[in-house]
């Protein structure tokens, strides 16, 4: 995490280091056999992204198409669309779920209340557990044009019912607070976890200088946790282009395809007329794009704050 | 001391875990013994369980046929379907006999990896005399050769315009039969309180969007309206006018006309966010007074005893679908539905012989019975040679029952929707707080009598592109949201488009599937 | 060496004898009044799913009554229809074995993983994290696993279901992250003890890690129980099937009560059913969380080294 106590060291002698870490490398030895099986043989068979697959050749011996399948979604009619909307909604979520989560988990750490604090941790874990499908019939109850219990509200202060779920400007919207709203307690769980790593003697000294609660949350809680929110937020920029599939297959419906549809949804239904090989070819460029960016930001955040994913 | 507890809880999991390695039903692998058979098979009723291991069936399958029959029912919903089956597929690790959707199917042949079945129809006379015939084999054949076996699906025509008759007489309003009757009868139902509870909360018209590949755009809900100005479904299949519906200028006076619906708030307005069970339940909620409802959605026990409880003065009626204009009525397209099962084409002639004992088993008497109802005296018992949930000793285990239900599982795989079926699955009953007498069979008579359009063969033209699919499905929905504004100019722009995105050469290559299908009429 | 436990609550922490100024006072309220506002927020959504699941099937009214819907008017048809189907338990069972064995096998992966990253005099840990970085951003897909799957026989075998998904890159990295964040000095003091990396592994990372070693011991455990779609591609055997593929044939049923007389869950309105399904299948779950709270006792880490 912290690498600058690293840059000053002693030429050392690299066999030597290798020897003394020979115990690390023999723990290494199953985990570096689970990850070539299990992860680098799959991505080795993902060649049939450049392949025209069939079940019969094997993936040695269907032929190769070249760029074929990663111009199929290139050349889609939405391909701006769902890169747009697929964008919109990983950044969003980035931008809304996980400050959410680090402020519900603060506010855990300061809360004086043991019964309040207990409360909406358990509380705010919840959510989690519902799926999509139970999410949109919640949904629905709150935001339904007809009868949901928003729009009840706003009908009672006089206003005009909103089509939540099915007008292009609210949806995005409808989805980022939902995702919000499921996940933000979850989210909050692993800076929890890191909070409880504070030195709680730091706080004594500050008290005793006379330094205000807010004050020692600004000097004190946020630079601790500051690795991992880093570290949260690197690891999400490499999944940018999975933007939720679970939740907006869910969610959208044909009145919001232009806001609603992302890749993973227009690769699922792909699926389903069985383009494998387009949907590997897609996972192939979503990869390309997330190593990228997490190698960019990462050299960024480096630079900027000392911290850094690797 | 802590530390050393946390250890031996690990090392315990561990200890767990070993095992589970080796976790999963064993093959038997038996050289001479029964032949083994793997069959992935659509479950009746989905959320019920699989049938017990010590079923019966297994048993008799056995000893009679020699065959060992392992079976997986196949995920509930058809995208997980599509994509089980596709993956398995992809690994060439399909099973000897199981359940596919046509287009799913299509492409499976096209790979190679399912088998030719012409020789089998001969070597099963019983069933393929109840369960293939033409429009079956026609419907499973490409290129002259047959590549599955048909099974008839549901019920040709078992859906219907209804309406709220208490609602129609207390506002003293005649069953409407024009287009524009319908409209003034939507007003009232929305606007003059016809449930008479003091509150507005009620609508003319109730829908959801329930697309199939011959029912695109709106989906089948909205089809009695599209009926009415003829262009009811995906496809016009007749010889002198074939093609996409969307494409005809008549479309767009049935969006003309449902637009009205919208901006006259006679519509349920969350038709557009319902799924399936939401409109059900708003049904039974007494939201709205004219749907398009399924016969045994509508009238069986279970599903009309909320209904029931909630209005018992409360009154549906079938009616025939609204006449629009130029004379034009129609619930809707209707096909000849099918379940495909597919045979892989790595079953050797042993296992092909297995297949075609057992399916002609499953349609004789024994297998029929046992497959459709269970044991007799245990899940059901004759009356008048209809099995009747009625006499068993433990109701649990009769085959409407919990326990029950499991056994049926496979009942689609010998049901053809003959009259012993129909009268077993829809008997006449009296409903609990209103003592009306109720039955899905004659509601399905009825529902068979009025105006249809015959689409026959229309789940067998050739499927849009995902993103044509697309552009279709959004683009009438948002010119129904008003994000496109509805007037000649825009529609007759956004056809061009469609065509431009390939609605045009999909109209032509369903043409040349229709023409030399004989589909057209 | 004797690792010195603090369980220092946040009393201690803070202490409260100290007396607070008025800016203090105004914080300490905010997030008094933020939590509670949190509470509603989560709370009413829930309760009115929780309503739901409760709902008679001849309940009629809006959704705002049926959120106040009188206890003695729920109906508990929901849940004894799904505690009655044959399925639940075996499923219930099927879940847990592949939750224990997913998560015994995740952890006995990540823990070394995570602390050979951290080690920063490793040699070859830039190539080490490559590793384990890129399968986190290429997803090649269902068919390539599908492949490997099959190649390794484990077609209708549990392991299938959480093997292929054993080790998370992100758990992997978080966890990392957190080993790094033990001072220096006391694993140096052990390894001039002589002692070895993996008994510096065993008897001092570990123990000092419990709250993230439970944290990410939970995310697995979560992920592997709510695994649905591993489930469904590789099992084939009836008597394998796990919750989730129990439970999304409930919540996806698409011609529920179409073609049947009686449903198979009886008098119980079928949204009760699902939203029933989920609570049922959410309890363990919901049950594990308090116990791993318990390891999320402040200041926990450092408190070792003062000791």
């Amino acid at each position: 995490m912290d690498s600058q106590t690293t840059v000053l060291k002693p030429k050392r002698n690299l066999w030597r280091d290798i020897k003394r870490h020979r115990s690390i490398y023999l723990l290494l030895l199953i985990p570096m056999a689970y990850f070539i099986i299990f992860k680098y043989i799959p991505i080795w068979k993902g060649q049939i992204a450049f392949k025209n697959f069939m079940p019969r050749k094997g993936v040695l011996g269907s032929e190769w198409v070249g760029l074929a399948n990663f111009q199929e979604f290139f050349h889609s009619f939405y391909f701006w669309e769902l890169l747009r909307n697929t964008i919109m909604y990983s950044v969003g979520k980035l931008l809304i779920s996980v400050p959410l989560s680090i402020i519900l988990a603060v506010s855990l750490y300061e809360c004086r209340i043991k019964v309040l604090r207990k409360t909406v941790q358990t509380l705010t874990y919840l959510p989690h557990f519902l799926s999509w499908v139970i999410m949109y019939g919640i949904l629905l109850v709150l935001l339904a044009p007809g009868d949901g219990l928003l729009n009840d509200a706003i009908k009672a202060f006089g206003g005009k019912g909103i089509d939540f779920l099915t007008n292009v400007k609210a949806f995005p919207w409808v989805v980022l607070l939902s995702d919000a709203w499921k996940e933000m307690g979850w989210g909050a769980i692993i800076f929890i976890a890191a909070l409880m790593g504070i030195d709680p003697t730091l706080f004594e000294a500050a008290m005793v200088e006379g330094s205000s609660a807010l004050q020692r949350v600004r000097y004190i809680t946020l630079p601790s946790i500051r690795p991992v929110i880093i570290m949260v937020v690197l690891l999400r920029l490499g999944t940018i282009l999975s933007g939720g599939f679970n939740q907006l297959y869910m969610l959208y419906s044909p009145s919001v395809y232009s806001v609603g549809d992302i890749i993973d949804t227009w690769v699922f239904r792909g699926l389903q007329e069985g383009k494998f090989a387009l949907a590997t070819a897609v996972g192939l460029f979503k990869g390309v794009m997330g190593l990228i960016l997490v190698i960019v930001s990462n050299r960024a955040t480096k630079r900027i704050s000392g911290s850094s994913l690797y | 001391m802590k530390n050393r507890q946390i250890w031996l809880i690990a090392l315990l999991i561990v200890a767990i875990a070993g095992p589970l390695f080796a976790q999963g039903v064993a093959e038997p692998t038996a050289a001479t013994g029964p032949v083994d058979l793997e069959l992935w098979y659509g479950a009746a009723i989905t959320e019920a369980g699989p049938p017990p291991d010590d079923w019966v069936a297994y048993q008799i399958i056995r000893d009679k046929l020699n065959i060992n029959l392992k079976i997986t029912a196949l995920p509930s919903n058809e995208a997980d379907q599509d994509v089980k089956i596709s993956a398995a597929a992809a690994a060439d690790n399909l099973p000897d006999i199981f359940m596919v959707r046509r287009e799913t199917w299509l492409r499976l042949i096209n790979q190679g990896l399912v088998a030719e079945t012409d020789d089998l129809y001969a070597k099963m006379p019983t069933r393929t005399k109840v369960q293939y015939d033409d429009d079956s084999i026609a419907f499973t054949t490409i290129n002259g050769k047959s590549y599955g076996l048909a099974s008839p699906g549901s019920i040709a025509k078992n859906e219907g315009v209804l309406i709220r008759k208490d609602w129609l007489d207390k506002l003293g309003l005649a069953v409407p039969k024009t287009t524009e009757e319908f409209m003034n009868v939507m007003k009232a139902f929305t606007f003059n309180d016809p449930d008479g509870n003091g509150k507005n909360d009620t609508y003319g018209y109730g829908a959801f969007i329930e697309i199939n590949n011959y029912e695109e755009g709106l989906g089948r809900r909205m089809d009695p309206w599209f009926g009415a100005f003829g262009v009811a479904g995906t496809w016009n299949l007749t010889k002198a006018n074939f093609g996409l519906n969307v494409r005809k200028s008549a479309y767009y006076d049935a969006m003309v006309f449902i637009k009205r619906m919208i901006d006259e708030g006679v519509i349920d307005p969350n038709w557009l966010s319902y799924k399936k069970d939401d409109f059900r339940a708003a049904w039974k909620q007494g939201r709205f007074g004219i749907m398009r409802e399924q016969n045994a959605a509508y009238a069986a026990t279970s599903n009309y005893a909320p209904f029931d409880k909630n209005f018992p003065n409360g009154e549906w009626v079938i009616v025939d679908p609204p006449k629009g204009p130029n004379g034009h009525a129609s619930v809707g397209v209707y096909t000849k539905a099918f379940r495909i099962y597919a045979i892989s084409d790595k079953a050797d002639a042993t296992k092909r012989d297995a297949i075609a004992r057992l399916l002609e088993w499953m349609s004789s008497d024994e297998g029929y019975f046992l497959l459709g109802w269970g044991v007799e005296g245990t899940n059901y018992t004759l009356k008048d040679g209809i099995p009747v949930a009625e006499g068993v000793p433990d109701k649990d285990y009769a085959f409407t029952g919990p326990k029950g239900q499991p056994y049926t599982q496979l009942r689609n795989m010998v049901f053809y929707n003959g009259q012993v079926e129909l009268v077993s699955r829809y008997p006449t009953y009296v409903t609990a707080v209103s003592k009306k007498t109720m039955s899905a069979l004659d509601v399905l008579f009825d529902m068979q009598t009025r105006a249809w359009t015959a689409n026959i063969g229309g789940d067998t033209l050739p499927p849009p592109s995902t993103d044509l699919k697309r552009f279709y499905e959004q683009g009438v929905a948002e010119f129904l949201t008003g994000r496109r504004v509805l007037n000649k100019a825009n529609w007759e722009a956004w056809v061009a488009e469609f065509d431009k995105l390939g609605g045009k050469a999909w109209e032509d290559s369903a043409r040349v599937v229709a023409e030399t299908n004989g589909l057209l009429r | 060496m004797e690792i010195y436990e603090t369980k220092t609550s946040l009393t201690v922490a803070k202490p409260s004898t100290v007396r607070l100024s008025a800016s203090d006072k105004i914080f300490y309220g905010f997030i008094d009044v933020l939590l509670v506002l949190l509470f509603f927020i989560i709370a009413i959504p829930l309760w009115s799913t929780i309503t739901l699941s409760f709902r008679p099937n001849d309940f009629i009214g809006t959704n705002l009554e049926g959120m106040f819907l009188m206890p003695w008017k729920w109906s508990t048809a929901a849940y004894k229809a799904l505690m009655g189907n044959d399925g639940f338990l075996m499923a219930f069972g099927n879940s847990f074995k592949i939750m224990l064995a997913g998560v015994a096998s995740a952890l006995f992966l990540t823990i070394p993983l995570a602390y050979a990253l951290s080690i920063r005099s490793l040699p070859g840990r830039a190539i080490l994290t490559v590793i384990v970085l890129v399968p986190h951003m290429f997803d090649v897909g269902m068919i390539p696993s599908f492949l490997m799957v099959k190649d390794l026989g484990l077609i209708d075998h549990l392991a299938a279901v959480y093997l292929p998904t054993a080790v998370s890159t992100y758990n992997c990295l978080i966890m990392k992250g957190f080993f790094e964040g033990i001072p220096d000095e006391l694993k140096e003091s052990a390894r001039i003890d002589g002692a070895s990396e993996f008994y510096l592994l065993l008897r001092i990372i570990i123990p000092l890690s419990k709250p993230i070693i439970m944290s990410v011991g939970l995310f697995y455990a979560v992920s592997f129980w709510n695994d649905f779609f591993h489930a469904m591609l590789y099992l084939n055997s009836n008597n394998l099937m796990p919750l989730p593929i129990l439970l999304r044939n409930i919540l996806m049923a698409s011609g529920m009560n179409e073609f049947v007389e009686v449903s198979a869950f009886g008098e119980a309105p079928i949204q009760a059913i699902k939203a029933a399904s989920v609570f049922l299948a959410a309890i363990p779950m919901v049950i594990a969380y308090p116990f791993i709270q318990k390891y999320f006792a402040k200041g926990t880490l450092l408190g070792s080294i003062k000791g």
